[in-house]
């Protein structure tokens, strides 16, 4: 089967559909995190000029830098150093909706490989509590290994179901959850031959648990992010939709980032009319893969 | 739309922790502080807002408030390993608090440098008693390295060397 394929029951929701399914099939180039905790922006912009590496820093975040098609930042001594952390572009927006502030109490839900983890570390400049829970024994060590290297010191690593994650109060949530993964296409297409609505729908019922667990830990006002990196109205919408009576959507965006609203119906189904609250991001509007973001305010 | 249908094939990989673990024990701060102030002259400041824990053969520095009551994997940077009477600083620790080391401290080039990242053991004459060292290269401090009579052995782990790239792990 045609992997693209797919993606057809979008044909209605993704505008210019026709690009969007092309995008598909064109590899993204590297991009990278600038590690604050480490290195200083200008010094680490320094070093690259020096070692000819061509670079462009994002419009709507001055720390992540697109790089030109033949760099491969993983095995620089930048990256073993700590100072930067390879990262998708869109990656970079569920912490940044987040915003977690220094000394704050915070909790990265779904954690593992760590790169959201590190970038919320950095926003609170290695003080206060982050709690970054990942229950997948073989995902711990990647977790620990980019903590590490990037030198986070406010982390604490747990290994919860994160369904049953222990009573705390935190000021601030990410539930980054378990996906189909459909908006990584363009680093491999093979992951669109597993998707389609049947296995959305067996994600769901995970998903709106974590997402329910993420709130009831959450004190009234604070923030919760839920974020996916797949188009499946199943694992976006719909999931957002549960929790409604414990939260309120509130309004992002970043710019220079171009994003679609959410969907207030799919398949037959109607959601509440804040989903539109929610952003959608389109690989061929940005040159990106694919993300879905919300913002949750605890009620 | 109903939450109760089940089967979701993450949670195979994700059960819940059962039965108790090894816990992570308060250590007493003068002890660690002073560990890296007599071999490196760091001074107490650097440490100034950490809490110090262990666990086993390890020894962790944590810049947050009292831990809440839950079961940890890690907590804030490990930067010691206890094996037999020795201390070991690990490169993390050292990249982390070596800036403001003053002695027992290694300066490469940018050539040395990058063997050292790599892993290599490289000949130099340095002022340094023997043991584990703060290697540097300019203002980039490099990691741990061990000193022994005109050689120095880098400590810096395996996966973290320069040229090895992570395995690409999904879902970041
Ligand atoms: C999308 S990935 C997280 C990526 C990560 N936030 C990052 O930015 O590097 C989802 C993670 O959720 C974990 N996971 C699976 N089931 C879970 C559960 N029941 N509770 C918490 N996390 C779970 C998976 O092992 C996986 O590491």
């Amino acid at each position: 089967m045609d992997s693209l394929e797919a993606l057809e029951r979008y044909k209605d929701i993704v505008p210019d559909f026709g690009v969007f399914v092309k995008v598909q099939s064109s590899p993204l180039h590297a991009s990278v995190r600038i590690n604050t905790l480490k290195i200083g922006r200008p010094r680490l912009l320094l070093r690259l000029d020096k070692a000819g590496v061509k670079y462009r820093a994002l419009e709507w975040y001055p720390l992540g830098l697109r790089l030109g098609p033949s760099e491969r930042p993983g095995k620089t001594a930048e990256h073993a150093l700590g100072y930067i952390h390879v990262q998708e572009v869109l990656s970079m927006v569920p912490p940044l909706i987040l915003d977690p502030k220094p000394g704050e109490a915070i909790l990265d839900m779904c954690s593992s490989p760590g790169s959201k983890t590190s970038q919320i570390a950095q926003a609170m400049e290695n003080r206060g509590l982050l709690v970054a829970n990942e229950p997948s024994t073989i995902r711990l060590k990647p977790l620990r290994f980019n903590c590490e290297r990037l030198g986070i010191t406010n982390v604490a690593v747990t290994r919860y179901d994160g369904q049953s994650f222990p009573d705390y109060t935190f000021d601030r949530v990410l539930v980054d959850v378990p996906c189909s993964s459909e908006g990584t296409a363009r680093k491999d297409l093979k992951v669109l031959l597993r998707s389609g609505r049947k296995r959305s729908l067996n994600l769901q019922s995970l998903q709106v648990r974590l997402l329910k667990r993420a709130l009831m830990l959450t004190h009234p006002g604070g923030t919760v992010v839920y974020s996916t990196c797949t188009y499946a109205p199943e694992e976006n919408e719909a999931v957002v939709n549960e929790v409604l009576d414990l939260a309120r959507l509130e309004k992002f965006s970043l710019l220079g980032l171009q994003s679609s609203q959410g969907l207030t119906e799919w398949n037959g189904e109607t959601y509440s009319k804040d989903l539109k609250l929610c952003a959608r991001y389109y690989p061929h509007q940005n040159d990106t893969g694919g993300f879905f973001v919300a913002k949750l305010i605890r009620l | 739309m109903s939450p109760s249908s089940s089967g979701s094939e993450a949670g195979s990989s994700s059960r819940a922790r059962s039965g108790p673990k090894a816990r992570f024990e308060i250590e007493d701060r003068s002890q660690v502080v002073s560990l890296w102030s007599e071999r490196f002259g760091i001074p107490e400041e650097a440490f100034s807002g950490y809490s110090f824990y262990r666990m086993a053969q390890n020894i962790w520095a944590f810049r947050g408030p009292p831990l809440p009551r839950m079961s940890f994997e890690t907590v804030g940077l490990r930067i010691i390993s206890l094996k037999d009477k020795l201390w070991k600083p690990t490169t993390s620790a050292i990249q982390v608090f070596g800036v403001t080391a003053t002695k027992n401290v290694v300066s490469l080039g940018e050539r040395e440098a990058r063997e050292f990242l790599a892993g290599e053991t490289l000949e130099v004459s340095a002022d340094v008693e023997p043991g584990y060292v703060v290697v540097r290269s300019g203002d980039d401090i490099l990691g741990c390295g061990l000193y022994s009579r005109g050689r120095l052995i880098s400590q810096v782990p395996k996966d973290r060397r320069l040229g090895v790239e992570a395995g690409d792990i999904r879902c970041s």
